[in-house]
């Protein structure tokens, strides 16, 4: 049982970590970021690079992630995003090219994957960390050490995200030109840098996420994008514009998945399981139909 | 006989004309961003591959309720069905209309739920469709009554009265037909007064409101019919591929590449699409006919080539021709001629009467000005 929680926290972290990286790049671009699947995906690989072929622990590999993830958003925004936002391409279209983008990244994840197996020999199409990770003795039980680090992560993702979202000059200059493009370009904001920032700072939440996920549930090429509805989920019900409204909501997602599950599972029975993945679904729908503004709507005013 | 190449680019077209046209009747016309497209295409190879084998099971008294989507009975109850629809023509092409029918029926209805949050949402009705469609097959990949679940069921042959020759090519031809006959109704579409007051409601949609357009009831007619026809499209392909499992059915085949063929041909306009999926078929065609030359020229796997294309081909469209290799033209509901001569003919009138107007306005004006 104490293990399942654990594991429920650690899961919902990572859902939460990677729900505010769609909400931090679809407030600053209006573009829904589908590459966040291979992107998740990029940070499992790192892990399993980092634990198979250099022999680290996973969490030693959080640095690179980082690095990858920013990569990767950066090519992303100057490669395709910059030039259709200054084209003004319709929100539609924002979004079939991040499909695009996420398309290649995930031809690429693969070609890298057959490559790993072919040349060093190691299952790099499907594989467990699980059983990799740290095992920290906590009285007379033994947790993972993922359960403590991937919340550390989220803590650590709202305080600096705060302190530089209100108070460095280029954070003020973000929130403004999210907030009205066109008066900050007027003041002399550069849009192209903030615009360039929040898909470094996006890529890498999400690659973060996919490292620490991968720690939790199997990790394949593919993976991302079967576990994306549950990080729009996130967003959705964190309320779309507030990045810590979706982080809680992405974490509210991610425990209902894990512990809602077998709480239905203990009552209704066991074929219940199957369904998880209906979870962040209903509650997208709830979410939507009951407070569109999300969770957000609780506790900040929304702008009209 | 068609040669078994020809038929996989024939199938694969039919197919995916049908899917893109629906698509396209729903994004092109009225701009609704359907991003779950799966969600009705699945339920059409469900009801195919649920509803006709088990109507004929009732009838002809084997077990047709969970035990017929059991994999221990399912093949032995579906070989026994095709074998009395073999020695049936007329029996197995009422069972292939009936399951268009149904199909078509329960892709309404799809549509009709789709309505519910697309007449609320706005920015996130996209992500909610595509959830939608996530569900669908979840459903069908754990419910095992419904169509066997993970094992899948077989499906019931209503081509197999031709002969194992010929079942393929007949079966590719019917789907080519459909194929046609959906695309030529959306081309009816475009050209009726209905269509072209799609496209005032897509343009703005506040001034075809003030015009007294009922847009909610657009907006929910259109996805009803494109529900309907991309449920047809999942129908008959179970009914060609002759089993039905539900991991087969994923997002990225059934919604985005639909999506990537009507952006390639040009979104809105039907011949465009016609193009882009054939073009798109055919290249995809001789990527797997050159599979092994391919991979040993550039040392990729042809599987992950096809998804770099495609995804390259997908950016290049959206960043340099986002109106498609067709862009929408403005569609004449009268012949061309008869359009052409009225222009010419109102011209003419307006040239008549423009170049004295003008002069004299001309002259008005120099005469104040004197």
């Amino acid at each position: 049982m104490i293990d399942l929680i654990v594991k429920a926290i650690a899961y919902s972290s990572c859902i939460g970590i990677g729900a505010a990286s769609i909400t931090m790049i679809y407030d600053a671009t209006r573009t829904f970021n589908f590459a966040h699947a291979s992107m998740v995906s990029y940070g499992m690989y790192v892990a399993f690079i980092a634990v198979y072929l250099l022999g680290f622990t996973p969490y030693h590999a959080l640095p690179l992630a980082i690095l990858v993830g920013g990569g990767l958003g950066l090519v992303t925004y100057y490669g395709v995003n910059k030039w259709l936002l200054k084209a003004r391409a319709s929100e539609t279209n924002l979004m079939m090219s991040t499909l695009g983008v996420d398309l290649v990244m995930f031809g690429f994840l693969n070609v890298l994957s057959d490559y790993l197996i072919q040349v060093y020999k190691v299952p790099a199409k499907f594989f467990v960390l699980e059983t990799r990770d740290i095992m920290i003795q906590v009285g007379d039980t033994s947790i993972r050490l993922v359960g403590i680090v991937a919340p550390l992560v989220l803590v650590a993702i709202v305080v600096s995200l705060h302190i530089f979202l209100t108070r460095t000059k280029i954070g003020v200059a973000m929130r403004a030109s999210i907030e009205n493009p066109a008066l900050a370009s007027i003041s002399g904001i550069n849009t192209d840098v903030v615009y360039a920032l929040a898909w470094l700072i996006g890529g890498a939440l999400a690659t973060l996420s996919g490292l620490l996920i991968s720690l939790v549930v199997t990790g394949y090429t593919a993976a991302g994008m079967t576990m994306i509805v549950s990080f729009f989920a996130g967003s959705i019900v964190g309320g779309l514009f507030s990045i810590f409204g979706s982080l809680l909501g992405g974490l509210l997602v991610g425990l209902s998945e894990f512990l809602g599950i077998s709480l239905l599972g203990s009552v209704l029975g066991g074929w219940i399981y199957a369904y998880r993945p209906a979870i962040p679904l209903a509650a997208m729908a709830i979410t939507l139909l009951l407070k569109p503004e999300g969770l957000a709507g609780f506790f900040v005013k929304v702008r009209e | 006989m068609i040669p078994p190449e020809l038929l996989l680019i024939i199938i694969n077209f039919a197919i995916g004309l049908i899917i893109t046209i629906s698509l396209n009747i729903e994004v092109g016309f009225l701009n609704i961003p359907q991003f779950g497209r799966l969600l009705s295409v699945v339920m059409g190879a469900i009801i195919a591959a649920a509803v006709p084998g088990r109507i004929l099971a009732a009838i002809l008294g084997y077990p047709w309720g969970a035990e017929y989507a059991d994999h221990m009975h399912n093949f032995k109850i579906v070989s026994e069905i095709n074998k009395v629809l073999a020695s049936n023509p007329w029996l197995s092409i009422g069972v292939f209309i009936l399951t268009l029918i149904i199909a078509a029926l329960i892709g309404g209805l799809m549509g009709l739920l789709c309505a519910y949050p697309a007449l609320r949402l706005k920015e996130t009705l996209g992500i909610t469709l595509l959830a939608f469609g996530d569900l669908a097959v979840t459903i069908a990949w754990n419910y095992d009554p419904l169509v066997g679940g993970t094992t899948g069921v077989f499906v019931v042959d209503p081509f197999t009265f031709v002969g194992s020759q010929l079942r393929f090519t007949i079966a590719a031809l019917a789907a080519l037909i459909v194929a046609l006959a959906v695309y030529f109704y959306a081309e009816l579409l475009a050209r009726s007064p209905y269509g072209r007051m799609l496209k005032a409601i897509r343009d703005s949609e506040v001034a075809a409101a003030v015009y007294g357009k009922d847009v909610v009831k657009a907006r929910k007619q259109v996805l009803i019919v494109g529900g309907a026809i991309s449920a047809m499209a999942g129908a008959i392909w179970a009914l060609f591929t002759g089993s039905m499992k539900a991991s087969t059915y994923t997002r990225l085949q059934w919604t985005f590449w639909p999506w990537a063929f009507m952006m390639l041909g040009g979104v809105g306009n039907n011949l465009g699409i016609f193009i882009g999926v054939l073009i798109y078929t055919i290249a995809r065609f001789l990527i797997i006919v050159y599979k092994g030359a391919i991979s040993t020229l550039i040392g990729i796997s042809p599987e992950w080539l096809e998804y770099i294309l495609i995804g390259l081909l997908i950016i290049v469209i959206v960043l340099f021709r986002p109106q498609g290799l067709l862009p929408e033209k403005p569609v004449y509901s009268l012949p061309k001629n008869k359009v052409n001569s009225i222009i010419s003919k109102v011209e003419g009138e307006a040239g008549g009467e423009k170049s004295p107007t003008s002069s004299q306005s001309t002259s008005e004006k120099t005469s104040v000005t004197t």
